[in-house]
């Protein structure tokens, strides 16, 4: 199995939004997200699904053997909170995904990938 | 609001440069010498296309309200760095119900010479 645990910060957000081009308010400014009804600024979904891909790759030996995968956003992740992203190996060449937060919700859902 | 299934959008050429893939790699916590990540897919198909979704008037998605429910990535093959990729979108359906616009968009991406590289699924909702 491999694991990654990300506490998400601001700076990891504004990363992504400068090296994705998702320059999303909701992502970056507060005052903004709250008046969209948000609770402050939240990460990318496809910040974390690049974590979990990348997990997913580590576990298989490297990205260019992931041939499909797919995710649902289930849950919001706001600066400060922990995700523990993993990939294991099931049978028939797929891979167990999971992102839970540091309260055990599962962030990323639906999470299935197939390899090469 | 207008239902706009079945719309597509003019290609677009996108490089992958270097300097980008490798500030992508750092963003998700990815080794930079390990190629373009899978998920810079979210860059130069999704990206890059969902762009004209966005600006689409007739479409009209109020993008703030725009929640990005679902994603799927779909390779035929992975693009190498320096590799210019050529992508596609359309809006495979769009649906209204109970108030909550579910638009999915989806996009192909093939290399210079238009052999396929990848298709992204993505399902946006928008809440009214």
């Amino acid at each position: 199995m491999t694991e990654r645990r990300v506490t998400f910060t601001r700076e990891q957000i504004a990363a992504y939004a400068d090296a994705s081009g998702d320059q999303n308010p909701i992502h970056l400014d507060d005052d903004f997200a709250r008046s969209v009804g948000l609770p402050g600024v939240i990460a990318h979904g496809m910040l974390q699904m690049g974590i979990l891909a990348t997990v997913a790759a580590e576990e298989v030996g490297g990205p260019s053997r992931l041939r499909r995968i797919s995710v649902r956003f289930a849950g919001m992740v706001e600066p400060g909170d922990t995700v523990t992203f993993t990939a294991s190996r099931a049978a028939d060449e797929r891979l167990e995904l999971t992102a839970l937060n540091q309260k055990g919700e599962a962030v990323l859902t639906k999470s299935t990938t197939e390899i090469a | 609001m207008a239902a706009v299934a079945g719309r597509t959008y003019p290609a677009v050429r996108f490089e992958i440069e270097p300097e980008r893939v490798a500030g992508f790699a750092r963003a998700i916590g990815a080794d930079p010498d390990d190629g373009v990540p899978p998920t810079f897919a979210a860059v130069y198909s999704l990206g890059v296309t969902a762009l004209h979704l966005f600006g689409d008037e007739e479409a009209a998605v109020d993008f703030s309200r725009l929640l990005h429910a679902e994603q799927e990535f779909e390779w035929t093959r992975h693009p190498r760095v320096g590799e210019t990729v050529v992508s596609r979108g359309r809006v495979a359906s769009d649906i209204s119900r109970r108030g909550m616009r579910f638009v999915s968009f989806e996009t192909d991406t093939t290399d210079s010479k238009g052999a396929p590289v990848c298709r992204s699924r993505a399902l946006f909702v928008i809440r009214s």
